[in-house]
């Protein structure tokens, strides 16, 4: 024996009685049957999560049921904005018909100045060839007047020496107080008729000067005018501005009406719409070539095996959505598909393909 | 209210984690008081045992790294214990006998195989030293370890003193790169709050001493340790750090007594010892829980947290990955986890390159593949440890390893 070699170790303590050996041993047996069972779950398990996501990872034609309740908050969110889109038409139609009326009122408006404006350039060229016409004649007639006048000043002071002889006259008897009184009466009446003839020559020259110059009231007359061309341009903006507003007014209300029209596409407004149950489901974009109109769709069990037709796809919604994977729950975009189920229960399902069975069977 | 336990319990376990951690860095740059009183004028009697089985080769070299050690020759010796290896494990004891004459070197063999803690106890049959330290037989010593060690019996209440386990092979491959990150803030950050508090709940088995007397006090529980009438011979430095603790003793680490082990290179085999680990972890929860009053009146809170919350959070670790992979299967393939990961890694490399030159490792982004590690370690270690306990081996070393001739020894 090796002299190094150490005294063997005593055996391990055994149980002390044979009840405690018996709890032991039963006890290690249903540990042990555990212990198996479990690790034998725990790597099925783990080979078919490991399989799942392989397959998910793979797989292009799986699609997750939705199912959209009428109070579901998409749908009644949709609803509402569905709601203030047709209100805001209404507003806009309003608004339109007031602008209309505004508008025809405006164009009446401006024709009836126009027509004023037209009338005034009619008034003043036919007044401007009237003055063209009787200025020189006038002219003429006041000359005419003024030698008048002077041949009547000149009568007058032969007059105003009558005067001294009709008063020597009566002083000296040769005529009655009565006929003096007529005779000063008719030369005051001369004098008079001579102030008036200055008057109305003061008054021609006037007139002349009217008619052949440019003068103050000439002058209204363009300012008039000027003011009213102004409103006329002002109002042509206005009118403009008024029309643009109209146009895009109309052109809001046709493109509320256009997404509404979309909008009624929707699988929210059919579900918040729709007298009957629609069931829809979420394609990613990865799996967009299996989603067809009228595709074969198939439940499975254990969301792969033993599949079973359960309807067909019935429309396909353009619309993005992003939803999180059913397997992965990470965030995948896609599009919405509305399936026709010969088997309502399978919209509850996890998963569900689209065109094919994914194993064959 | 389940969930919520749950989550509490998680978060109870992370927790306990980051503030060990945090503790251990403030414990270290500012209380001197966390380190312990060293006398090195103390120089007890030591015996080094070294339990061995299917080393090869290694075990000639770690005697040979205890050979050169500056303790007085006088007053230490080697122990060597065969567990009936199968390859030439015994035949390099023996040799190393015979070349290494500068100290007493004692090799003995079981007479059947019977795992590490029995082969301790049966080297310990032939100690009549003060002091004894168990160590791995791939463990490469430092020249200071056994004084390093043994300066830290001085404070009379230490029952148990570790060494700092550094990796020999950093960069052989991702594997031995993300296990010196690992074992670098294990001892330097996370035990140093244990330290501070004496109160060590596990010594690495690689380099543990031990009072003798302590030990032979509890040589009888180790020996007769069974679950259910099997015997168990896995994780006994941490089952003898939990019973020095129980005893009353302290139990320390001193980072400046080194050792360096060669951590496995493949998958499988860090599978094993992980699996090995976990298994004494839950052992242990299982022990504290049993006898949870007597914990509650003789240790430090501290400890009675580490010792529960360390496995449960192993327990519910578990629980929280496979939640993870069914409700978020790629949470963990996430840019946060991978980016705070290689942030870790980042730092951990800087202070090893700085401190720990022996253990710089070359490519620290390695540390990312821990995430799948983490993975890998909770979802399958934890069910397995706790579906395994009816076995009990060598764990890295089970199995017959590729013999190695008794030829020329190359250093």
């Amino acid at each position: 024996m090796d002299p190094s070699k150490v005294d063997a170790e005593p055996e391990p303590e055994k149980p002390g009685s044979p009840l405690q050996s018996i709890l032991y041993k039963s006890t290690l047996a249903l540990y042990r049957v555990f212990a198996l069972l479990t690790l034998y779950a725990v790597l099925v398990g783990i080979f078919c999560y490991a399989f799942v996501m392989g397959f998910y990872a793979i797989n292009g034609s799986w699609a997750a049921p939705v199912i959209l309740s009428a109070s579901d908050e998409k749908s009644l969110d949709f609803m509402q904005k569905l709601v203030l889109s047709r209100q805001s038409i209404e507003d806009l139609k309003v608004d339109i018909i007031r602008q209309q009326t505004t508008l025809a009122e405006m164009d009446k408006y401006r024709a009836s100045l126009l027509k004023l404006d037209s009338q005034l350039q009619s008034a003043i060229a036919r007044e401007r060839d009237h003055d063209q016409l009787s200025g020189p004649q006038l002219a003429a007639l006041d000359a005419q007047k003024q030698a008048d006048n002077r041949k009547t000043q000149e009568l007058l002071t032969q007059i105003h020496q009558l005067e001294a002889e009709i008063e020597s006259d009566q002083t000296a008897g040769l005529i009655t107080k009565g006929d003096a009184a007529a005779q000063l009466a008719a030369l005051n009446h001369a004098e008079t008729d001579y102030t008036d003839s200055r008057i109305a020559d003061v008054m021609l020259t006037d007139s002349i000067l009217d008619k052949t110059t440019i003068g103050t009231k000439s002058l209204e007359v363009i300012e008039k005018q000027a003011e009213l061309r102004s409103d006329i341009a002002q109002l042509d903006v206005t009118l403009s501005v008024a029309e643009k507003q109209l146009a895009e007014d109309n052109r809001q209300v046709q493109r509320l009406h256009d997404a509404i029209a979309i909008a009624k596409q929707s699988p929210y407004y059919l579900n918040a719409n729709g007298d009957k149950r629609l069931y829809f489901a979420f394609v990613p974009y990865d799996n967009q070539a299996s989603a067809t109109v009228g595709a074969p769709i198939y439940d499975c069990y254990l969301n792969m095996a033993l599949c079973r037709k359960v309807g067909v796809v019935k429309q396909v919604f353009l619309g993005e959505q992003v939803i999180n994977h059913p397997i992965f729950k990470n965030q995948v975009r896609g599009l919405t598909i509305l399936m026709d189920l010969s088997h309502p229960e399978s919209a509850k399902s996890q998963t569900v393909f689209l065109g094919r069975k994914p194993l064959l069977f | 209210m389940a969930p919520i336990l749950l989550w509490l319990i998680m978060f109870l376990c992370l927790m306990i984690s980051v503030v060990k951690y945090l503790m251990g860095l403030i414990l270290r740059i500012s209380f001197p008081s966390a380190k312990i009183r060293k006398d090195y004028t103390w120089q007890p009697t030591v015996s080094v045992l070294l339990p061995c089985y299917n080393e090869g080769r290694i075990v000639y070299h770690s005697i040979e790294s205890i050979s050169k050690s500056n303790y007085p020759s006088g007053s230490f010796e080697v122990i060597a214990q065969d567990d009936c290896s199968v390859d030439s494990s015994y035949e390099w004891m023996l040799k190393a006998q015979r070349d290494f004459t500068n100290i007493p070197i004692r090799v003995g063999r079981n007479d059947f195989n019977c795992g590490k803690a029995r082969t301790v106890c049966n080297a310990l049959q032939h100690s009549r030293a003060e002091i004894i330290i168990s160590i791995d037989s791939d463990c490469i010593f430092h020249p200071d370890a056994i004084r390093e060690l043994t300066a830290c019996f001085a404070e009379p209440r230490i029952g148990s003193v570790g060494g700092r386990v550094g990796v020999s092979n950093p960069n052989d491959n991702v594997i031995t790169a993300i296990q010196t990150i690992v074992y670098y803030a294990a001892f330097e950050l996370y035990k140093i709050p244990e330290n501070w508090t004496r109160s060590v709940c596990c010594i690495s088995g690689c380099l543990f001493a031990i009072r003798r007397t302590l030990l032979l006090e509890l040589e009888p529980i180790l020996r007769a340790r069974h679950w259910f009438g099997i015997p168990v011979n896995q994780g006994e430095d941490r089952f003898l750090t939990h019973l020095t603790l129980m005893r009353g003793y302290n139990t320390y680490i001193n980072n400046d007594a080194l050792c360096w082990t060669a951590v496995p290179t493949r998958l499988s085999v860090l599978f094993n010892q992980q699996l090995r680990w976990r298994s004494s972890i839950l052992r242990d929860l299982f022990y504290t829980l049993r006898t949870l009053p007597q914990h509650v009146f003789k240790l430090h809170p501290n400890t009675i947290f580490t010792m529960i919350l360390t496995p449960l959070g192993a327990v519910i670790a578990l629980l929280m990955v496979i939640t993870m992979l069914v409700t978020n299967p790629l949470a963990w393939a996430g840019p946060k986890t991978l980016v705070v990961y290689l942030g870790l890694a980042a730092v951990f490399s800087w202070a090893i390159k700085k401190y720990s030159v022996r253990e710089t490792i070359r490519h620290p982004l390695a540390f990312g593949a821990y995430i799948a590690w983490s993975l890998v370690s909770s979802l399958f270690i934890t069910p397995l440890a706790l579906l395994t306990f009816d076995s009990g081996d060598w764990g890295t070393r089970a199995k017959k390893r590729q013999e190695a001739p008794l030829g020329p020894v190359q250093s």
